[in-house]
Parts: C-alpha cells; structure tokens; sequence
C-alpha cells in the first residue's frame, strides 16, 4: 500500500510541476509582455521608452522566459510570488486573508454538502426507480443546471429582498474573524451548497447501485445481515469509491463555485481577488491564485487516493 | 447507432428534447422573432414588463424581449463551434492513445491530469489575462477546456475495441493508423461521443455565461443572458425581472441540454452519469 501510495504522491508532483509550465507559458508568452497588458492607454501614452525599460527591469521582464520561469517558480515555492504591478503589493500579502475565508466557505460547504448527499444518494439508490429516486435524480439536474450566479441572485431576492432575514451583500471586511466571515455567509454557502449536493448525489447513487448489486452484499444478504447492517457495513464503503475517484472533479466545480458565489455575495475571498486581477491584467495574482487552486485540487485528489486505498484492497496492489 | 425508441419516450427526455429545440429555433431566427433591434435605445428606462414592451425594457431603455431572443445566439454560436472542435480532436486523440499505447498514451493522459488539475474558470481567466477576451480566444478556450476530458472518455471506450476482432482483420488487412482510427475504431465509439457532445455543450454553455456574468467572457453591447443577469443586478430591488428572465433562460437551455443528454444515453444504452459530471 505504501508503494502504490508513492507512486501516486511521486504522479500529483508531476502534475503540479506541468501546472506550473502551463500557469506561466499561458500568462507570459503574451503578445506584448505583462507590462503593456497591465497599462491602460493613456498610461502607456505618457511612458517614455526609457520609462518602460526601467518598469521591465523593475519587473525582471528584461530577463529571458526560461531565467523568469526558473525564477518565478523558485520564489513560489518558497512562498513568494512577486509584486503586484500597479500599485507594487506584495502578492502573498494580498491573497493570504482571502485564501482563508475561501478555504473556509469551502470547507463550511463541503461539510453540510458530503452528509446531505451521501444520505440523498443512498436513498435515491435504495428505492431505485420510485419516487423518491425521482425526485432525487431530477433534483440533481435541476441542481447542477442552474448556474451560481442564477440561483445566488434568485437566494438574494427571496431572502434579502422580498423577505429581508440576511444582508444581500455581505458586510464583513476581508480581516474579519472567521465567526464574524461566516455569520453573514449564510446565503452564499447554501448557493454553493445546492450545485454541490446535485455533482455527489449522481455519483454516490451510481455507486450505492453498483454496490447493492455486488457479490459481496449478496452474500451478507444470504448470511441473514439485517437490512440496515448491509446498507452501512457492506454498500455504504463501496458506494463513496466512485465519488471519491472523481474528487479532484468534485474538488475544482466547487472552487468554480465559490468563486462565482464570491463575486455575487461581495464576499472577500480569493475568487474577487482573482476576477479584479483578470480585469487589471495582474499576471502576478493570476498566476498566484490558479497555482494555490491546483495545488489544492491535486493534493485533495491524493487524499481521495488514499481513501480509495483504504477502503478497497483491490487499489491497493494497484 | 441503434436508438431504442422507447428511452426517448420518458418526460424526462420529452421535456429536455423539446427545451432545446425551442432554444435553437430561437436561436436560429430571433432577428426575424424579435420585435426590435437588441440593441437599439428604443423606449424609457427599466419599463417593466406589458404594454408596448412585453418584457420592458433595461437599464438603457433596449427592448428587453428582443434582448432575450438575441441573447443564446452568441453563447451558443461559441460553444458550439469550440465544443465541436474539442470532441472531434478529442475522439481523434482519445482513440489514436487507446490504439498506439506507450508514449503518446502517456503524454496525452497527464495533459488530462493537468487540465483536471485547474478548475475550468481558471483555465480560462489565465488565458483571458494574456490574450484578452476576443471571439477567437473565447471559442479557442472553450475548445481546449473541453478536449482533454473528451480524450479520456473516449479513450476508455476506444480501450474496449481494440483487443476485438475486426481491428485485428483490419490490421492484419494492411490498413493505415490513420485508417484504422477513423474507418473502423471511430464509428464503434460515437454513440459515446454523441452523448459526450451533448453534455460537454452542457457544460460550455454554462462556463460561458458564467464567465460573461464575471465580466471575463463576451463583453457589451452583445445581448447575453449572462451578461444581462450582472447587469440587472443593480436594479435587482425594483426590477427584479432584469435577473428572473435571461436567468429563466439560461436555466432552461442548460437543464434541456442536461435531460436531452440523458435521454440520448439511455436511448444508445449508455450511463450519463458515469465520469462526465463536473462542468465549470
């Protein structure tokens, strides 16, 4: 298991490191470079040459692509991911309380969403084909098909507009305490929370099938195992493997998701913070925030990994 | 292709098939449907719905109903063509990684990897921030977004062919890679590529306007169902159907082409929900 387990943690290092070729080649082989993208016209009007090649220097532009890449994924590693060009913030500084509070709403998501699916699923499997698998089945699409930025909007006209129980743009500044983060959250991790459940009921409901359906709870049937003990013991194990192999899908809809949620509520996460940098052409964020929402995916992928490994010896000798 | 007639008899299917056909006559013929010009300041600002605007009017005074028409002509034209493009090279690239194995296999499974590795928005917004959002970049995005996962199911399809007996006869025949590829592996995998199209159209359809709503997709004045959901938004208190229309929309196309997915997978005997689910 540790091998198989290696091979996987030596596989997720490969991954980031093509992620950090792709991160940089997509931002820098520009045409033009990062200065003039970031410059409005009139800025770039009232530059001299002299002053555009004192900025390049400033910047390290003046160096060739590979001795920036090297550079640049030197410093990342470490933390550091250079300045900001307007305004010359560091960018560690501007994305470490955001990277928080969207952890957090990930996090505070992932909690109510992984139960409410898994019971949702397995209840949909269970009576398969009857109402309630019905309901559960057409819900999902219903779920995954409305956009965040339909239903976030719809969410902030019933419960902030027409029923006025929660602010319509979140209050909170981006420092705040994390109880003081997600109190005024409540609308924006439910909206992240309803697409959610509807990508984990498909598949745990696929799985609890395939499970119900395998040798191995045919046989606790036919040993006497009560109802409830093959549904827990034997088919619920299994039935999370396939939502599980596909958690690095799972993982990054959900990063979508906040960001998109982010930009609707005005909650001061990563997700603004990356849509305002798109906008003003900051390459050093960009690059920042996409590496962060990878490394995130992969190692949460690596995780599922070793769940999948623990929960089926058939991957284990894989 | 067999389709079982049946499977596309369910009102799930009914519903889905019916929502997309209404989406793509609209589409197709909102400049001969549409009372006026999308973008024209035609009446007062924000007149709510009735009247001589059926639908009102925006924040501009444009004609809201004809805006909404107009509105999936642009997203659909754009995915369409990027999601057509990745599901051709992807089936292409997926099947020619099944049959020759070894390196080209390997390469093209980590550039999976690495496309899994980013969430689609990013994906786009680190392109966006160098090359601008232009039509060629978007339809460009949409299909390099797209292309890596289509590799993968098809791949997987491809994988249960090779080993059979008429490619072996078509090897043992003399046939070219080329040949082999397209003439005999590639018509035993389209009923899964058909339904990979339909529900990667799912998916680019709501990236898109997902993008559009974030201001990182196609720019004003085209009338854009995501565009207009985050430019009603500042009206949301008073005129509340700025957002509800184009939301009701989008809504609808996507959830057609979800269903519509769906019925096309259980009429050709195949499961939906097996690996595809994950959009934006």
């Amino acid at each position: 298991m540790a091998r198989a387990f290696l091979r996987r943690l030596a596989l997720s290092l490969g991954v980031v490191w093509l992620v950090t070729v792709l991160v940089f080649v997509s931002t820098e082989i520009l045409p033009g470079d990062a200065l003039q993208v970031s410059l409005t016209a009139d800025e770039a009007a009232q530059m001299t040459e002299d002053d555009f090649a004192r900025r390049r220097a400033e910047l390290g532009l003046d160096r060739p692509a590979p001795a920036r890449y090297a550079g640049w994924l030197l410093a990342a590693a470490k933390g550091d991911f250079g300045t900001t060009i307007i305004g010359k913030a560091d960018v560690t500084e501007v994305i470490a309380y955001p990277l928080r509070n969207s952890v957090l709403l990930c996090l505070v998501t992932a909690l109510v969403a992984i139960p409410a699916a898994l019971a949702i699923g397995i209840a949909a499997a269970y009576w398969r084909g009857r109402a309630p698998d019905f309901a559960a089945s057409s819900g999902a699409i219903l779920g995954y098909s409305i956009p965040e930025f339909a239903s976030g909007n719809f969410l902030i006209l019933c419960f902030a507009i027409w029923v006025p129980v929660f602010p319509a743009v979140i209050t909170a500044f981006t420092k705040d305490p994390p109880s003081v983060l997600l109190g005024a959250a409540f609308l924006p991790v439910l909206t992240v929370v309803i697409g959610s459940i509807a990508h984990l009921v498909r598949l745990v409901r696929a799985g609890f099938i395939e499970a119900l359906n395998s040798d191995y709870v045919e046989r606790a049937r036919l040993a006497g195992a009560s109802r409830l003990r093959i549904i827990l013991r034997h088919a619920l194990p299994a039935s999370v493997i396939p939502a599980l192999n596909s958690a690095a899908l799972y993982v990054a809809g959900l990063l979508s998701g906040i960001i998109v949620v982010e930009k609707v509520f005005g909650y001061p996460g990563l997700g603004l913070v990356l849509i305002n940098a798109v906008e003003k052409r900051e390459v050093a964020v960009v690059q920042a925030v996409s590496l962060i929402a990878a490394v995130i995916v992969v190692a949460m992928n690596l995780l599922a990994d070793a769940a999948v490994m623990a929960l089926d010896p058939r991957a284990r000798s894989r | 292709m067999r389709i079982d007639p049946f499977a596309l008899r369910k009102p799930a299917a009914l519903l889905g098939l019916a929502l997309v056909a209404i989406h793509l006559v609209l589409a197709l013929f909102s400049p001969w449907i549409a009372p006026f010009d999308p973008t024209e300041l035609v009446g007062g600002r924000v007149d709510p719905p009735g009247g001589e605007f059926l639908l009102g009017t925006d924040a501009l005074g444009r004609d809201y109903l004809s805006r909404l028409l107009h509105g999936g002509r642009m997203a659909l034209f754009v995915t369409f063509t990027g999601v057509v493009a990745a599901v051709t090279a992807g089936s292409l690239a997926g099947i020619a990684a099944a049959w020759f194995g070894g390196t080209l296999d390997d390469v093209l499974m980590r550039l999976c990897d690495v496309k899994l590795a980013l969430p689609g928005i990013l994906f786009v917004s680190l392109f966006i921030t160098g090359f601008g959002e232009s039509f060629g970049v978007l339809v460009t995005l949409i299909g390099l977004v797209y292309f890596p996962g289509v590799i993968r199911i098809v791949r997987a399809q491809a994988l249960t062919q090779v080993n059979l007996g008429y490619v072996k006869a078509a090897q043992l025949r003399g046939e070219s890679a080329f040949s082999i590829i397209a003439r005999e592996i590639l018509p035993n995998t389209l009923d899964v590529v058909y339904v990979e199209f339909a529900i990667r159209m799912s998916h680019a359809v709501l990236l898109l306007s997902t993008m559009s709503y974030l201001g990182l997709g196609l720019s004003p004045p085209t009338p854009d169902w995501g565009l207009m959901v985050s430019e009603g938004v500042g009206q949301l208190a008073f005129a509340p159907w700025l957002v509800l229309f184009p939301a009701v929309f989008i809504s609808t196309l996507v959830i057609g082409l979800n269903f519509g997915a769906e019925a096309l997978a259980g009429a050709l005997g195949l499961d939906a929900s097996r690996g595809h689910v994950g959009g934006t």
